[in-house]
């Protein structure tokens, strides 16, 4: 059955199919507005006329290769490519600022590889066992687990607290726009049937990111800019040493290990994953202060993280047949239409495909490999392009991307709008991250909420363990994360006035 | 850094061709001056149909599609497309405006051109249930019903294996017993929303209702002990049945699929209780009666064919199920008037 599975996946044609996705898939994740989901939607009817194995080899390279392309216009632009990368800009961007764009995405390649074997490991090894675990997630879980990645936010904003929760309240009031969960009443939908979706979390992204950063860069663009351009990146093998790589060992194994658990569990997904393993990894480093200035460690959480969560969606996917996210959904349509019905017996029934699922993940995550080092030149020549060109090429490609949706114009007012609130927003230094969690993870918290009050009266929460672990563990992460950044704040604040003092007495020695 | 440039421009010109089909939501006043055209040319009688069924499309084919890429009406749509082509002679493509069960992709091209290049496909249950549960204002009417072209496997009523329920009388007789222990998941607002509400009201069933959410996350919810009963599309449930650990009371269609007949049907126990879910292809409203009836054809012929038998078997575990204009504007007004007759519990 195994080599049924590997020769299923070494036909030329396959090969070729795996190397034509996993490009489409760098190409559709790099691009901000395109996302690996719109580049499996796109695909998914193309592979309806091929066999099992090609057509399923294909979705998982754009699978691959979406996720893993986010991280190039991360690094380079400050923009996430999609969702899944959003934690990458704030190590990648000042690393590509000082110089160091091309360590940075040799960086974010070689670990989005590890991470995605990780990911690919602990599916063929341990999925039964997972499937478990996720199964014991039901309503009571999900609504500590969503208050527990909330209670994140704080942790993640540093000394700003009190702004960091202004933007992931917002960013959970825009979540509530739309057919409410549970009942499918409207709420703040002013009478017009477009609002009933809500907001698609692309177009928010989109707007908050590419938008407003095309803004600010408008303000400067007459101005005479203070640096010049580095434009000749010199880049040997991936970028860093291997000694640089080896100190990332430990970094690398915990947010492979968050990215998969977060995989395994349905509904949350890659833009979470990449967030908490980079504020975990953070609030566990000896070096936590220097996170945010351009180191390797937050791009490695990052994105280790968001690759090893594919793994981590496959395992439901595959033995139980329950999709993660949008993209594993598509997935999963894909594997019914070529007759291969994921569930208990998938192993029994479809034992080749699924072999031929592992082994086209690992050729993807090869191909990825190859495909991002060499490239690598080339993106960061991106660089080179004046930003008055770039930059309106984006925003008319996060258009096409808002409209590509849902194939709906509206989307795109939409993206316009939230790119000026975004601009508003960073003018009065609010960040606009915590805003992301607040939009995914609101509704996981309202939805799971509203059906835990229905299971409350034969279901009581004492029943269930992990809800209680999770939320005492939130407790803990808010109490410990505020006093660490009130620490923080103490010592900058004193920092700044003993600077103040120094300055007043250089000043006064002068007069 | 050309080979770069270039690769943008490709994508970009691929997607330029995806978002020219989804801005197609172009003038529609004219719409509504056709219609009445229309009907006065049917009312003038039969000396223009030679003229009428001369109708043949000359252009690309729009369907826009109710439901995302994966799902199964999104699948029989595609085929569907796919063995039109072949019978007109024209490229038929297929667009997903999702959202909403169906709902924004309906509203927004109900009124849509009426010269038949804009189609609009979906599902019974969506076009009859969001009417029904109040989520939009139209029903079937507010289209020209090309053609009802294949029915679903159905949504099974199911349990896990070792429950004590065999039956779907079972299940309501225990809930009876001790109302409100028996947990019964549902995902609010869709069919399984209103095959509860008749559970409860006709059936007399007295379950603690709870919501779960779309096919996955009952299954999930099922199977992790989170409810003890729950509707389930068959395709879903199948490979757990196999496995022995769910088992099916009956299904929701009014009998069993064709490939499948050993199966109770629920309105064996609540006579009311009948989801048949069927796709369907529509047309916006005004759209002339000769072009709705030369689609229709197309689709019986495209239909015909034993590659598209062996599809629906595969696929829905049914025989090919498509009707003329009359037979299909008959059955969506007789699922509508069921549907309606829920309305006052829902």
């Amino acid at each position: 059955m195994i080599l049924q599975g590997l020769s299923a996946v070494l036909q030329p044609m396959t090969i070729l199919l795996v190397a034509i996705g996993v490009a489409v898939g760098i190409i559709f994740g790099a691009i901000p507005g395109l996302t690996a989901t719109m580049a499996i939607v796109m695909f998914l009817p193309v592979t309806y006329s091929m066999t099992s194995a090609q057509g399923i080899s294909m979705l998982m390279a754009l699978y691959i290769g979406g996720i893993s392309g986010g991280l190039i216009s991360a690094i380079l632009l400050n923009i996430p490519g999609t969702p899944s990368s959003v934690a990458t800009c704030f190590d990648g961007k000042p690393m590509a600022n000082k110089g160091e764009a091309g360590k940075a995405l040799g960086t974010g390649v070689v670990f989005s590889f590890i991470g995605t074997v990780i990911g690919i490991g602990l599916l063929m090894v341990l999925a039964p066992v997972l499937c478990d675990f996720a199964l014991k997630f039901q309503a009571y879980e999900y609504c500590a687990l969503a208050v527990f990645s909330l209670s994140m936010v704080i942790a993640l904003t540093g000394r700003d607290m009190p702004k960091g929760l202004i933007s992931a309240v917002i960013g959970a009031l825009l979540a509530t726009v739309g057919l409410a969960p549970v009942d499918s009443k409207p709420r703040f939908t002013f009478g017009t049937y477009q609002l009933n979706n809500g907001f698609a979390l692309l177009v928010l992204l989109i707007g908050l990111f590419a938008i407003s950063e095309v803004m600010a860069y408008a303000e400067s663009v007459r101005k005479n800019q203070g640096y010049t351009i580095e434009t000749n990146y010199k880049i040997r093998g991936a970028g860093f040493s291997i000694k640089e790589g080896l100190a990332q060992t430990k970094n690398a194994i915990v947010s492979a290990l968050i990215g998969v658990g977060i995989g395994i569990l349905p509904g949350i997904g890659g833009g979470v994953s990449c967030m908490i393993a980079y504020t975990v990894s953070k609030n566990t480093s000896k070096h936590r202060e220097l996170y945010g200035t351009g180191i390797m460690d937050g791009v490695v959480a990052s994105e280790t993280a968001n690759n090893a969560t594919i793994g981590g969606a496959m395992i439901p996917l595959l033995s139980l047949g329950i999709p993660g996210d949008a993209a594993t959904a598509m997935l999963l349509g894909g594997l019914q239409i070529h007759n291969v019905a994921p569930g208990p017996l998938i192993y029994q029934k479809s034992g080749e495909v699924v072999y031929a699922i592992f082994f086209a993940m690992v050729l993807s995550a090869i191909f990825m490999l190859i495909f991002m080092l060499f490239g690598m030149r080339f993106f960061v020549s991106v660089l080179k392009i004046p930003k008055n060109f770039l930059l309106p090429v984006i925003v008319v490609l996060c258009g096409i991307g808002a409209i590509g949706n849902a194939n709906n114009l509206f989307d795109t007012y939409s993206m316009v709008a939230f790119g000026l609130m975004s601009y508003l927003l960073i003018k009065s230094k609010i960040p606009t991250v915590p805003m992301i969690l607040g939009f995914i993870l609101g509704p996981t918290f309202e939805t799971n909420l509203r059906r835990v009050s229905q299971l409350a009266s034969s279901d009581p929460f004492y029943r269930h363990p992990i809800f209680c672990v999770l939320i005492v563990a939130t407790v803990l992460v808010v109490i410990f994360s505020t006093r660490a950044n009130l620490k923080d704040a103490r010592r900058a604040q004193e920092e700044e006035l003993a600077e103040m003092e120094k300055m007043k007495a250089a000043g006064s020695d002068g007069e | 850094m050309k080979k770069f440039f270039a690769l943008l421009l490709a994508v970009v010109m691929v997607l330029s061709l995806t978002a020219c089909g989804g801005s197609g939501k172009t003038e529609t006043a004219p719409a509504a001056e056709t219609a009445p055209a229309a009907e006065t040319a049917q009312a003038s009688g039969t000396a223009e149909t030679a003229e009428a069924e001369a109708w043949k499309p000359t252009k690309t084919i729009n369907i826009y599609m109710t439901h995302g890429a994966g799902g199964d009406t999104d699948y029989m749509g595609r085929k569907l497309a796919e063995a039109l082509e072949k019978v007109l002679g024209v490229s038929v493509v297929v667009t997903n405006v999702t959202g909403s069960n169906g709902a924004t992709c309906m509203q927004q091209y109900k009124d849509g051109d009426t010269d038949g290049y804009t189609l609009i496909a979906t599902n019974t249950a969506a076009l009859t249930g969001n009417e029904a549960t109040g989520m939009v204002d139209f029903g079937y009417t507010a289209f020209e019903p090309v053609a009802v072209y294949g029915m679903q496997s159905g949504e099974n009523i199911v349990v896990p294996a070792n429950s004590p329920y065999n039956t779907l009388d079972d299940l309501i007789e225990a809930s009876k017993a001790n109302p409100g222990t028996i947990r019964y998941g549902i995902s609010t607002g869709g069919g399984v929303y209103i095959q509860a509400c008749v559970l409860t009201n006709i059936g007399g069933a007295q379950f603690n209702i709870v919501d779960v959410g779309d096919g996955a996350a009952r299954l999930n919810a099922l199977l992790g002990d989170s409810v003890d009963a729950t509707s389930l599309p068959y395709s879903t449930a199948a490979q757990y049945i196999e496995a022995g650990q769910l088992k099916s009371l009956c299904t929701c269609l009014s009998k069993a699929p064709d490939l499948l007949p050993d199966q109770r049907a629920a309105s064996e126990t609540i006579p009311e209780l009948v989801i048949d879910t069927e796709y369907v292809v529509l047309a916006p409203k005004g759209t002339p009666a000769n072009i709705v009836k030369a689609l229709n054809d197309a689709i019986l012929e495209a239909t015909s064919t034993e590659e598209w038998k062996q599809m629906v078997n595969d696929y829905c575990l049914q025989n090919p199920f498509v009707l003329n204009v009359e037979d299909t504007i008959a059955n969506l007004k007789e699922q509508r008037d069921l549907f309606q007759s829920f309305v006052p519990f829902l």
